[in-house]
């Protein structure tokens, strides 16, 4: 895991609205902020394709080849039925693996990420910016360190 | 009183249902003003408790996601038309997947009080014109949805009194706008949840029992329940097979796939429902709170697809049809036949509640768009107080209910699902792309948002105007001109795909992003997934 060790070096030499947001900026270059953003996006995106576009398609199926979807399986309860039921699971399980990959596999990193980020804002803090403007001295600080 | 010609249920549940409606309405009010934010502080006002436990929260996402609609409108059209109306329940359950797995939590952690705050951190340029289309957006949905609410309420009242005369309807709509305006401008989001979970609770209760009693009655076996709605239907097997309402041509499959987009894709992006997702302080609150309602949502969906069979069983379809050919009656029938006027009057008194309470949430949400996006950031720039930004809210809730209740008298007799169908396809066609590309789109630029915003909104109220809903069909608007060249009553198929292709466009034309706006996507990028500090 690397660690941010230029920062502890850069922060007392600059003044204080560059430091501002470059926290933002490091912690954007970070490898564990790519892997946190691949991990979720990654599965939002393929679970919300398959829960919405599974559900998207059932419904075309429904009306493009009924003859499928009329098949009897048990009584009246067709095929269709039986798959829009199945819907109902299909979210169950949606949800439960959502709530155990964020858990697993998202919210450590976040954590990670977030107390480096406010440790450092709590240091360039302390160092000499009054609290108010820490907020607020965005822009022109980010760039300022681009032509660094 | 209002004489009882054509009603379904007798004097007696009429009077209960009064009696339980205005115990529920008074304990709500005194509730809310006990909760109503004592300072003047809008982040108070906007989002209530920050604190509130995940079944709360899941409570109130649940009430304001679930309206009056689903309860009395998809029920009766699963009565009225089996396997069809059962997908409109699956369409509203997969649209709450979308909340969870895509918007709730990046939003939150990038959003502040309305969706303008998100889409001013993430563009540099552009901000207010992009506040005052989404402030418009928000206004349009609002309107719409709030107008299909009190239309709803004198529908509801059509059941139980026949036609209401002209001064009961303005009585009625008079009665709930004004209890909605009192909610909203004067609890805020602390009045409007509790109504929302008071709501909730009594929604998942009634919907459960209910189900119980149809599920009971058929000894606790679906598919004695199955053969006794496809015997009862007067259409045999075909009612539990798909293509009773829309299978009749390919226009009519393809509207219905246009509807099914717009439900799954627009429920996710209404106003109210995003407002409520920013209420949680935690993160971890906010999932939790977002899970709960998801099997609440799927709670009462299941439910309603019981009831709605069980209608048909029990009361029979022709029955259903000749009270009201929309099917909005169903639910009360059923009751009547299972537990009598005790029952009937619960229920109305339920669906009663839940039509004020979504109207509550609504009116809330317009009303916080319009004090902060347009009269905050874009009229005043920034410039306006706490206090006065909270005057302004408290009017506007008042206006917009105003506004509503006028709306709502001149369009008695229009068709509640259409009016609330053309909400889902402008929020899925103007807001929903302007979320996913704020969210996930680096290059997303002013120009996109602001062309998709307008673009989605413009294209989905044309289509509309130009199809059969307007005119040329016996059950439009004027149903003696005909200027319908679009064939579809649903613009969904068409208007989402164009919002979305419009954002992108935008964003290519506008000038190549400078390094300040790629600061400021990392920024909200870091933002968005680590989260800002509280």
């Amino acid at each position: 895991m690397p660690e941010f060790s230029p920062w502890h070096d850069n922060s007392p030499t600059y003044s204080p609205p560059n430091n501002g947001p470059a926290p933002s900026q490091r912690i954007s270059e970070d490898p564990e902020f790519h892997s946190l953003r691949r991990a979720q996006r990654r599965f939002g995106i393929r679970a919300t394709l398959l829960s919405v576009g599974g559900y998207l398609l059932y419904v075309l199926l429904s009306h493009s080849v009924p003859g499928l979807m009329n098949q009897r399986l048990l009584g009246h309860l067709t095929l269709g039925l039986t798959l829009g039921l199945g819907q109902f699971v299909v979210m169950g399980v949606t949800a439960w693996c959502y709530v155990r990959h964020m858990r697993a596999r998202v919210d450590p990193l976040a954590r990670g990420l977030g107390s480096r980020l406010h440790q450092h804002e709590a240091a360039s803090l302390r160092a000499s910016a009054p609290p108010a403007e820490a907020g607020q001295s965005v822009r022109p600080g980010a760039k300022e360190y681009r032509t660094w | 009183m209002v004489t009882l010609s054509e009603g379904i249920v007798d004097r007696f549940s009429l009077q209960l249902t009064l009696v339980l409606f205005l115990s529920v309405v008074v304990v709500t009010l005194f509730m809310a003003l006990l909760t109503a934010p004592q300072r003047d502080e809008i982040s108070e006002f906007y989002l209530g408790n920050r604190t509130m436990s995940p079944l709360r929260n899941g409570l109130a996402m649940c009430g304001d996601y679930l309206s009056a609609a689903t309860l009395l409108g998809s029920t009766g059209l699963v009565a009225l038309t089996g396997y069809d109306g059962l997908l409109y329940l699956g369409g509203t359950v997969v649209a709450w997947m979308m909340v969870l797995l895509l918007i709730a939590e990046p939003l939150r952690r990038a959003g502040r009080f309305t969706l303008g705050d998100t889409l001013a951190l993430r563009l540099t340029r552009l901000q207010r014109p992009a506040r005052l289309a989404l402030a418009v957006c928000t206004l349009a949905i609002a309107t719409l949805y709030l107008v299909a609410q009190l239309v709803g309420s004198m529908a509801l009242l059509t059941q139980f009194t026949g036609e209401p005369s002209a001064s009961t309807r303005t009585l009625c709509v008079i009665v709930i706008g004004t209890v909605v305006i009192v909610y909203a401008a004067i609890g805020g989001m602390p009045g409007a949840t509790v109504i929302q979970i008071i709501k909730a609770v009594m929604l998942v209760a009634g919907v459960t029992v209910t189900a119980v009693m149809v599920l009971h009655r058929y000894d606790w076996n679906p598919g004695a329940l199955l053969t006794a709605a496809a015997d009862h239907s007067g259409t045999g097997t075909r009612f539990l097979e798909p293509g009773l309402r829309y299978g009749a041509s390919t226009t009519s499959k393809v509207d219905f796939f246009s509807l099914q987009l717009a439900i799954v894709l627009g429920l996710a992006a209404l106003p109210h429902v995003l407002m409520r997702l920013l209420a949680p302080r935690k993160i971890d609150v906010l999932r939790s709170s977002v899970v709960w309602a998801v099997g609440l949502v799927g709670l009462v969906c299941l439910g309603a697809g019981i009831l709605g069979l069980g209608a048909t069983a029990v009361v029979g379809r022709g029955t259903i049809a000749s009270t009201d050919p929309k099917g909005d009656a169903a639910v009360l029938l059923l009751a009547n036949a299972l537990g009598g006027g005790i029952l009937t009057a619960l229920l109305s008194c339920l669906a009663f509640v839940t039509l004020l309470a979504v109207a509550a949430g609504l009116t809330l949400a317009a009303a916080s768009s319009l004090a902060h996006d347009l009269y905050g950031e874009v009229i005043r720039k920034g410039r306006a107080s706490e206090t006065e930004e909270l005057t302004v809210a408290r009017l506007s809730a008042a206006v917009i209910g105003v506004l509503a209740m006028m709306l709502a008298l001149v369009s008695w007799g229009a068709n509640t699902a259409t009016l609330a169908f053309l909400a889902f396809a402008i929020a899925a066609s103007a807001i929903l792309p302007t979320i996913v590309y704020t969210l996930f789109w680096r290059r997303f630029t002013g120009e996109g948002a602001l062309l998709s915003l307008w673009g989605g909104l413009v294209c989905s109220v044309l289509l509309v105007l130009f199809s059969p809903v307007v005119s040329g069909a016996p059950g439009s608007f004027y149903p003696d001109a005909d200027f319908a060249w679009f064939p579809l009553q649903n613009p969904g198929i068409v208007s989402i795909p164009a919002g979305f292709f419009l954002g992108w466009l935008g964003t290519v034309l506008s000038e190549r992003q400078d390094a300040r706006e790629d600061a400021a996507y990392e920024e909200f990028e870091v933002r968005m997934l680590v989260g800002a500090k509280e």
